[in-house]
């Protein structure tokens, strides 16, 4: 028990520093050294009063020039470009979510893409009114897909996945006019309002990026995570590996990168057929090792077991290693660096979606209908590529914990059946963790979630937060690039009870589960949503009464404040360690952390000190407690 | 009122009072007044076991007092509502160690209160083998007389060992219900803080069992919550009181059950269930028990709860007794094709035509057949009779081969209860628990008088008599291997025990033979085969062989044992061994004390003391525990000079091994009369008086080098 030991942000950073060696012997540019030529940043940009939405400027905001040319003051621009920002996240998680929906339109009994949990996609049917009885499964499935496409451009209503909430959210949501309606619409109406001449009201625009953000999270996100679950197999808990040592030196190693699983999963699938082993051992390896890389690493973490070698700041460290034959990337969150820095090495940068093109690339374009073909031809090209090692550049960091990841809702329920007792409770709920939260057991549940930043050092906030809140009997879910800071410092590994304080190590213990969760990639923040809207079902509570909040301590991208944006509209309190360029106006920041509360029922909390930031969650939970008398 | 605050809540008004019972205690007999349990090495055990002091007088215990109030800190954590509830079970322990002042007996029939240390050990066993599945404790009062007698039967059925506190216990008497330790039904106390006498005993064996060392809390509620089967039912309403004491047994990993219908729930851990009828599953399952179904088609109940069950005469219909008439038990391996599996004959009269209360004869054979099976597994099935004919309810077995003693209850005959029953018992049983080597099985019960003399005389006894000749041959030179046993390790996890011909596993419950079998009934099962090919030394009896199999079955705990010395890494033992012996540096020998002795030895230590030094797979040269039988083996701590050692045992132990002893001690020494020469309890207390008695007797092993 002892035995068990947590690797520190310290250990990362020397494995890093190791790299970076290496790099600066043959010449590499890091993203270490981008910060320094980057910093100070502009400080009209951090504060978002810079405006350039029209040619007239850019105009900035300052004392003396308290408007732009147009007349809009700084609350309108910052407001317009938090908009824009929004509405950039909700369509790039959004857009990935319809490609899902394609590959399960494509999906055939004997090609690439099967349907791998045909209940899910029955239930999913159920709900949406579609007839079941007596369909072929591959009709259905297409039936479906269509549908879902059909969600992005419907021209009356709202979204389907909505019914899912709780009726009180759903009311909420009428009420405030934030119910979104077509996924497209709400990005095209968010970008109308931003446009020159429309939109300038603190309230209209903060209202719009609401539902524009809720298009995401109980649209194309839900719309992405589910039909993979119908695709590629709903999660269950799966024992795996993180860190940079999981990749292996006398293996091909293959990285994969990016969020959509439907190229990954056809590269994991080649690399583990005998052909292209054998392939592999002809070349003087002796396997091949496919390892991943932010969300995409995720995603086929949760369904195989396929081990992280490291989340988003980590990505250029899997070239360095000199060890990578190929990095293979789909979509989203990809350093354009890493062309310049493959050409260092011998390794083959492999761009595949024509969302995600960039220089120095080699681009294999990757479809629904060639998947197979070309996934093989990636795997042989990266098998090629291992006689051109430069055995002198080689180095794995040997840093590796376990981690039991793949906790999808599904496999939280289920897991929460095996503590029930079948002579006093039902099954298939979530109130044996409802009955741990209201007894006090454990005190409550915070999300966490986001990127690396590198305005935090990486990892950090995610890994000291956790352990304050597990240490607190607070039951973390984590998911996107926090989930792998957590696997990479051990929090995943069921070991880690040991860390907790005694409620939740008893939780862990009794349920064998560790205690910060794993349910996804960032897409699979939507699993989030379903689990609080089940929590508050079955309680009774309202979503905002759980003691449950939210956290992204090192976010970065757009799609990070889309997220927020509808985690909040759900009704949890979402705390951010990294401000969403909102300080230069006092009435769109006043709305985000108080303003909204009157709306949704939670808010936004920023702040930037970690230490500070733990406390007030902590302390936000136990507000939560007492107001309903638990 | 938060489940928390209760819990807080209850544990201060607890250690209010108790603050209060010392403060009197003390000024009625002043701080230095002993105080003390009876018959346990461990004073006062959860106290010990949770902070390693030992607490000897009233001026301690509240010192004590001081450390129980630094565990009540009252943060909304589950953290500390733990630690209040060990603080309440704390103070449940000093308000109890005080009626036991001055060596006062507070609790009188039916209830026990403190149980003793050797009540403990022997639980071991049947706790490792699954004979005793679970640990039941009841509190407060049923709906009904009925209700609790239900209740508590129904764990009884299971095999459940069930203790009581409160208002429960007159309710059983009440019902009718009979109770006590040998029908696993132990009444505690009517005070609610009589439940610590049940904790105390979970905590003891940590100690005993599981090396934990005294102190290690973390180490303490890891071994009960995952080692010691236990469960609280607790009856509404409950209290505060009852509710932090409930939140010490949650700490400790034991699940309560209740039908208090607004208690807060938590899953596996605090569960309401109103239906009382449904808290045997309720239980059961929140603790993941799992009990053994063995439905047996008879007309009363089989479970390993009525073993200890004794039938008095008045309540007798008839008995059979080998000591009188003739009787005999035999298993009989036979040719398949002579076997008609599942035929039980009776030749003879039935119960119904014997007369009320007579004593008859019985004989019966059980033939075995199967492709595995062999003859050395033939006594191996047959002592396994006693326990099977015991566990039936309402049947009590003494005795073995042509000596067993048999009687059946009244209520057990009015039951429909008949002689073919026990054949129905035997091959149900001898199929469920041997069905790797018996595939067939067929039981003929003689009662005829004629028959059953010829049973005895023609069959049975030559078949003994070469069984008997077989053993004697069985030595450790003769055996090619020995047998690793980690039976206990569910109890015990470092400790293994090397079983060879003469020195059987030190509970005393598995001999050669019987790991032999059991390693053939499971091939990777707790016995296995170690090879005996690399002596080092044959003296003290170490191989190579047998140090690779201790370490690798101890996972490293143990590296090296000899077998035949207690001086030099001495076998260790779990804590369930029948007799422990230690050394007595006045006389160059050993004393022997075994579990049942209560009195003192003249090392100055108990039997609980002396078995307190070792257990829980530690090694302590200079003390070893052991079985009754290896007292006799001429293997006996060979390497010191053997049995010549032995210097003192209680009489009673004498009795039991006098002969083979004897024989031994004739065969190895050319002494007569050895065990004359042994001290015992009527003669010595004290190594002064001893050392006198063995002077005056010319005892050998006063001539002797020290052993130190």
């Amino acid at each position: 028990m002892s035995e068990f030991k947590l690797t520190t942000v310290e250990e990362f950073e020397a494995a890093t520093n190791r790299l970076l060696e290496t790099g600066a012997k043959v010449g590499a540019d890091a993203w270490q050294i981008r910060v320094k030529n980057q910093t100070p940043h502009c400080k009209f940009g951090e504060q978002g009063i810079c405006c350039r939405i029209c040619s007239m400027g850019p105009c900035r905001i300052t004392p003396k020039s308290p408007r732009g040319i147009c007349g809009c003051d700084a609350h309108g621009i910052v407001g317009r470009n938090y908009l824009k920002f929004t509405a950039g996240g909700s369509a790039t998680h959004s857009d990935h979510g319809r490609e899902i929906c394609h590959t399960l339109y494509c999906a055939s009994p004997d090609g690439d893409y099967k349907v791998k949990d045909p209940e899910k996609l029955i239930r999913i049917a159920k709900e949406w009114g579609v007839e079941t009885e007596g369909k072929d499964i591959y009709d259905l499935a297409h039936e479906m897909a269509y549908k879902g496409m059909e969600e992005y451009g419907k021209v009356f209503g709202f979204q389907n996945f909505l019914k899912r909430a709780p009726q009180h959210t759903q009311d909420i949501w009428m009420k405030q006019e934030i119910a979104p309606r077509a996924i497209d619409r709400e990005v095209s109406c968010s970008l109308h309002m931003a446009h020159m001449g429309c939109s300038s009201k603190p309230e209209a625009l903060i209202r719009q990026a609401l539902r524009s953000g809720l298009s995401d999270g109980w649209g194309g996100s839900m719309a992405g995570t589910e039909f993979s679950d119908v695709l590629f197999g709903t999660p269950k808990p799966i024992d795996t590996e993180a860190n940079l040592g999981v990749m292996v030196e006398e293996n091909v190693n293959i990285v994969v990168h990016g969020h959509d699983p439907s190229l990954s999963e056809m590269i994991c699938e080649y690399a583990d057929s005998k052909e292209m082993i054998d392939y592999a051992k002809s070349v003087g390896a002796k396997g091949i090792t496919v390892s991943g890389v932010c969300c995409t690493s995720n995603e086929v973490a949760m369904r195989r077991g396929i081990p992280m070698a490291g989340n988003f700041l980590q990505q250029e460290n899997v070239i360095l290693t000199g060890a990578c034959e190929a990095i293979v990337v789909d979509v989203q969150c990809i350093f354009p660096a890493l062309g310049p820095l493959s050409k260092c090495f011998h390794t083959k940068f492999i761009t595949t979606s024509p969302i995600a093109q960039m220089p120095m690339s080699d681009f294999i374009r990757f479809s629904p209908e060639n998947a197979g073909e070309n996934a093989k031809a990636i795997v042989k090209l990266a098998i090629d590529n291992f006689k051109n090692r430069k055995p002198e550049l080689v180095h794995i960091p040997q840093i590796k914990q376990k981690a039991t990841v793949g906790y999808s809702v599904e496999a939280i329920v289920k897991t929460l059946d095996g503590v029930t007792n079948s002579q006093v409770d039902e099954t298939g709920t979530t109130k044996p963790l409802i009955e741990c939260i209201t007894s006090g057991v454990i005190r409550g549940a915070v999300a966490m979630v986001g990127c690396n930043n590198p305005k935090i050092r990486p990892d950090v906030a995610h890994i000291e937060l956790m352990k304050k809140l597990i240490a607190n009997d607070i039951v973390v879910v984590a998911s996107g690039c926090s989930a792998q800071a957590a696997a990479k410092a051990g929090l995943m590994d069921k070991a880690a009870k040991e860390i907790c304080g005694d409620g939740l190590k008893r939780v862990c213990e009794l349920a064998d589960i560790p205690p910060v969760l794993h349910m996804g990639s960032c897409v699979d923040i939507s699993r989030m949503m379903i689990l609080v809207a089940e929590l508050a079902k079955d309680s009774g509570l309202n979503i905002s009464q759980l003691p449950v909040v939210g956290c992204a301590p090192e976010w970065m991208s757009e799609k990070a404040v889309s997220i927020g944006n509808y985690v909040v509209a759900t009704g949890i309190d979402t705390f951010l360690g990294v401000d969403p360029y909102v300080s230069g106006s006092s009435e769109i920041a006043g709305l985000l952390t108080d303003g909204i509360r009157d709306w949704v029922e939670a808010a936004f909390t920023v702040e930037t000190d970690i230490e500070k930031l733990v406390d007030k969650m902590i302390e936000r939970i136990e507000e939560k407690r007492t107001a309903i008398g638990i | 009122m938060t489940l928390f605050e209760t819990v807080f809540s209850g544990n201060d008004a607890v250690y209010g009072l108790t603050e209060q019972a010392i403060d009197n205690a003390i000024s009625q007999y002043g701080a230095d007044k002993a105080v003390s349990f009876p018959n346990t090495a461990y004073s006062l055990p959860c106290y010990y076991s949770v902070t390693g002091v030992k607490v000897g007088t009233l001026a301690e215990l509240k010192e004590a007092l001081g450390v129980v109030k630094t565990l009540m800190t009252r943060e909304m954590k589950t953290h500390d509502v733990f630690m209040s509830g060990v603080a309440t079970a704390l103070c449940a322990e000093f308000i109890e160690v005080l009626k036991y002042i001055d060596g006062a007996q507070p609790y009188e029939e039916p209830c026990y209160g403190h149980l003793a240390d050797a009540i403990i050990r022997e639980l071991g066993v049947p706790l490792v083998t699954g004979d005793i599945p679970g640990v039941a404790v009841i509190l407060g009062k049923a709906a009904s007389p009925e209700e609790a007698a239900a209740l508590v039967k129904s764990y009884q059925a299971q095999g459940i060992l069930v203790t009581l506190v409160g208002d429960i216990i007159d309710q059983l008497a009440e019902a009718g219900m009979k109770t006590g330790a040998n029908l696993r039904v132990i009444p505690l106390g009517k005070d609610v803080t009589s439940v610590i006498h049940v904790v105390s005993v979970a905590l003891r064996a940590a100690l005993i069992f599981g090396n934990v060392a005294p102190g290690d809390a973390g180490a303490l509620m890891e071994y009960t919550m995952k080692r010691v089967p236990a469960f609280v039912n607790a009856f509404a309403p409950l209290n505060d009181v009852i509710v932090a004491c409930g939140a010490g047994a949650i700490a400790l990993g034991f699940p309560v059950i209740t039908n208090q219908a607004d208690v807060a729930r938590v899953p596996k851990s605090l569960i309401c269930q109103t239906d009382v009828s449904k808290w045997n599953a309720t239980s059961l399952e929140a603790r993941d028990i799992k009990i053994k179904i063995t439905n047996v088609d008879i007309p009363v109940a089989f479970a390993s709860a009525f073993e200890g069950e004794i039938i008095r005469r008045k309540d007798m219909q008839v008995e059979f007794d080998g000591s009188r008439v003739d009787c005999a038990e035999l298993v009989q391996s036979c040719d398949a094709s002579e076997i008609e599996d599942h035929k039980i004959t009776v030749i003879g009269p039935e119960a119904d035509e014997m007369e009320l209360g007579s004593k008859n004869s019985i004989a019966y054979v059980v033939k075995v057949a199967g492709k595995k099976m062999q003859p050395d597994f033939e006594p191996v099935i047959e002592r396994k009779f006693h326990n099977y004919i015991n566990c039936i309810e309402g049947v009590y077995h003494t005795g073995q081969r042509d000596m067993q003693r048999i009687r059946i209850s009244i209520d057990a005959f009015n039951a429909g209860f008949r002689i073919k029953h026990i054949g129905e018992v035997l091959y149900s049983q001898v199929k469920n628990e041997f069905d790797a080597v018996v595939d067939k099985c067929e039981v003929v019960i003689y009662t005829d008088p004629a028959e059953c003399t010829r049973i005895r005389h023609e069959v049975a006894v030559p078949i003994f008599n070469k069984r008997d000749e077989r053993l004697e041959t069985l030595t450790d030179e003769s055996v090619d291997v020995y047998y690793s046993c980690i039976m206990c390790q569910a109890f015990s996890p470092s400790h293994v025990c090397v079983v060879t011909p003469e020195r059987l596993g030190l509970c005393g419950a598995v001999s050669w033979l019987d790991a032999k079998a059991t390693n053939e009934l499971d091939p990777a099962g707790p016995c296995q085969v170690i090879t005996k090919e690399r002596v080092i030394d044959e003296n003290v009896g170490s191989y190579e062989d047998v140090d690779e199999a201790v370490a690798k079955f101890s996972r490293g705990a143990l590296e090296h044992v000899t077998l035949y010395s207690i001086m030099q890494d001495p076998m260790t033992s779990c804590g369930c061994f029948e007799c422990i012996c230690g050394i007595e540096p006045f006389s160059n020998g050993v004393v022997i004390a075994n579990r049942e002795y209560s009195g003192m030895t003249p090392l100055g230590m108990t039997f609980p003391e002396m078995a307190s030094m070792t257990g829980g797979g530690v090694q302590t040269p200079g003390f070893m525990g052991h079985g009754k039988h290896f007292i006799a083996s001429k293997k006996f701590m060979k390497a010191e000079g053997g049995i010549e050692r032995i210097v003192w045992m209680p009489k009673d132990l004498k009795e039991f091994i006098k002969d083979k002893l004897n024989a031994s001690a004739k065969e190895l020494y050319g002494i007569e009369n050895f065990t004359d020469m042994i001290g015992d309890e009527t003669v010595a207390e004290d190594p002064e008086t001893l050392v006198a008695f063995l002077t005056e007797k010319g005892h050998p092993a006063l001539g002797l080098d020290p052993m130190m």
